[in-house]
């Protein structure tokens, strides 16, 4: 229950983020979602200004030109996108850290149900990859051509889906042993 | 294609989101009636395998490489809306668990990605199957990526017009249609290339494998 | 031949995988590393088949340090990454050529060897995969895509061949037939598994990784049975109530 409470917060916190164009609430913004973050603060600004910095930096650098030339350049505008930017995403590190985003869905049981599925079998994937991708690391004496990178990556593929339709087949077997089809 | 929170206004995506939650219900809908049982099974292990061939390297010339998206065989051989359902659910697993990709712009993608890349890729492959069909994958794969980036570029082009200070300044992403299409579309037709290259050859692998019924 | 000087291995963000382990392999030797399962034998694999680097400590093939800036020397790459294969505990992981022949003449090709077709057949010889050169690797059982791996590995001549759980999904025949060949290999091996049983079998030397992801033993396999504390520690045997008798009592299972 707390933690759909906590979602729809979430959500209504990243709506206003988005219809607030002033610097000085968002900077207030930005200060109470730290300050609830307590002594994570720091942890979690740093997450934040990483997974921004590269599309930040790319878009600001490229306003920066472009309005130069056209005589239009705002520092407040810069000021005001990147600390929405910032805001929002440290936002969502704040829920991401605090919430049980499985619990944040538990109001639908089906839902529930595939996102876990989904996220173990993402998981379990994930790892797969990670053994595919040293054995052809470990296979390659030459550096490679782009012929035996793209084999390499079809074959990932058709394996992934290969596995994921056998999965679906024991899952399903394993529902159904379970009674998840009765009611 | 992963924009952070901010850049899109809320009067583009609230609509998005508006859409697309109808989009959802009723995919899931249709999907029940058709699988059944197997829905959930088949769309979460469907799910992890979009997931992990995003994290697949699409080797571009040069050794550089960018990330291929496995939408267009999704498309071609589960339908669109196992596709859309199953794309927006990464969105959603990345967005949740991982702080990967904007909250605001999940919508957005996942029509731009999910629904419009599929659709394109599906119907083109069906209707040029009929002339060549390696041809047809290969402009499936092309096109899903390049409808999607199109609809982003629109997207992220026209965030100008539709919220802007009374200076004229913007608000939300700077650039306009001039900029973005450009921006967006020239790599973008590079990448759809790799990406049509690897549906080629993974489709070819499972033939082989005797499983791919045709659509 | 290789030399581990006190290597502690991390994942980001988590636990330790390997703390400060420190052995060295000579020419000719057959190694078992024995642990149970998540101990940090696959780790150890991997850094020494130079596919990821420890954090501490150092790893050395042949005097020289396997480091990734050693790796980016083309020549010397060329050389370590053609002297010490790796067979994966899923082959699956390592199959991607079209056909069962290109797979095993996919190193050769690299090399550039000249007699690639004399090669490719004396090797699927030897594993038995003659059948099965024009098929595509991913329509064999597992025991088939191990052996084509096998001889993927074999046919580049290697120094050293390390072996990640190689009898873990191989049935009682195959794990026979499996034994039979690598005594029969004229190649150092350094070989894991979590089957004590097994381990005797595989090698002449064994080493016990603890599930405290350190080295806890290095000797002969006939002393290694002789000292229970370490076998518990290690958790390569259990004790559990036999029948009606109230006393626990350890021992070796075969839980392969």
């Amino acid at each position: 229950m707390t933690a759909r409470i906590a979602l729809l917060a979430y959500l209504a916190a990243i709506v206003l983020g988005t219809t607030v164009h002033a610097i000085g609430p968002l900077a207030l913004g930005l200060a109470l979602v730290l300050a609830l973050a307590g002594r994570e603060w720091l942890r979690i600004l740093r997450r934040a200004c990483v997974a921004i910095l590269l599309f930040n930096v790319v878009i600001t650098l490229s306003y920066g030109i472009i309005s130069t030339l056209q005589g239009s350049f705002s520092l407040e505008f810069v000021a005001l996108v990147n600390l929405r930017v910032l805001l929002l995403t440290c936002l969502t590190f704040l829920f991401v850290f605090r919430v049980n985003p499985f619990d944040a869905l538990a109001f639908s049981r089906s839902l529930t149900f595939l996102f876990t599925l989904a996220y173990s079998q993402s998981m379990a994937f994930k790892q797969a990859l990670e053994d595919f991708r040293l054995a052809f690391k470990s296979r390659r004496i030459e550096p490679v051509g782009l012929r035996d990178r793209y084999r390499h990556s079809a074959r990932m593929g058709a394996y992934f889906l290969d596995k994921s339709l056998h999965q679906a087949g024991e899952i399903t077997q394993a529902m159904r042993s379970r009674g998840f089809f009765d009611d | 294609m992963h924009i952070p929170d901010g850049f899109i206004a809320p009067q583009m995506y609230l609509p998005a989101y508006g859409a697309a939650i109808g989009l959802w219900a009723y995919g899931l809908r249709r999907l029940r009636t058709a699988l059944r049982e197997e829905t959930i099974p088949r769309l979460a292990v469907l799910t992890a395998f979009c997931f992990v061939l995003m994290m697949v390297m699409l080797p571009l010339p040069g050794g550089t490489s960018a990330h291929a998206t496995g939408i267009a065989l999704l498309a071609i051989l589960f339908g669109v809306w196992t596709a859309f359902i199953s794309v927006s659910l990464v969105l959603l697993l990345q967005a949740l668990l991982f702080g990967a990709g904007g909250v605001t712009a999940l919508a957005l993608n996942a029509l731009a990605m999910g629904l419009v890349g599929s659709a394109a890729a599906r119907y083109s492959y069906l209707l040029l199957r009929r002339v060549h069909e390696g041809f047809g994958l290969v402009v499936a794969g092309w096109l899903s990526v390049n409808a999607a980036a199109l609809l982003m570029a629109l997207a992220l082009g026209s965030q100008p017009l539709l919220a802007h200070a009374e200076d004229g300044q913007p608000l939300f992403f700077p650039f306009g249609l001039s900029i973005t299409l450009p921006a967006v579309m020239i790599p973008h037709a590079l990448v759809g290339i790799g990406e049509g290259v690897l549906t080629l050859l993974m489709f070819r692998l499972l033939s082989q494998r005797g499983w791919v019924s045709q659509p | 031949m290789i030399e581990l000087e006190r290597v502690s291995y991390h994942y980001p963000e988590s636990e330790p995988a390997l703390k400060e382990v420190s052995f060295s392999v000579a020419q000719n030797e057959h190694v078992v590393l024995l642990g149970a399962n998540g101990c940090g034998k696959t780790t150890l694999l991997r850094i020494l088949n130079g596919l990821i680097f420890p954090q501490q400590g150092a790893y050395r093939y042949e005097s020289e340090p396997v480091t990734p800036r050693r790796l980016r020397d083309k020549s010397w790459s060329r050389r370590f990454r053609s002297e010490v294969v790796l067979l994966f505990q899923h082959p699956e992981a390592m199959l991607f050529n079209p056909t069962v022949y290109d797979e095993i003449a996919y190193g050769l090709r690299q090399l550039g060897v000249d007699d690639l077709h004399g090669r490719v057949r004396c090797w699927a010889d030897r594993l038995g995969v003659e059948q099965q050169l024009q098929r595509p690797p991913l329509h064999l059982s597992g025991g088939e895509k191990q052996k084509v791996c096998l001889a993927a590995l074999l046919a580049l001549e290697p120094q050293l061949l390390l072996l990640d759980e190689p009898t873990a999904n191989l049935d009682p025949r195959s794990t026979g037939w499996l034994i039979d060949f690598l005594q029969d290999l004229r190649v150092t091996t350094v070989a894991t598994t979590h089957n004590l049983s097994l381990a005797g079998e595989l090698g002449d030397r064994v080493l016990v990784l603890s599930e405290e992801h350190e080295l806890i033993f290095d000797g002969r396999m006939e002393d290694l049975l002789g000292d229970e504390e370490k076998l518990l520690a290690a958790n390569l045997v259990h004790s559990h109530r036999h029948g009606s008798s109230r006393d626990k009592r350890f021992h070796v299972h075969d839980w392969s």
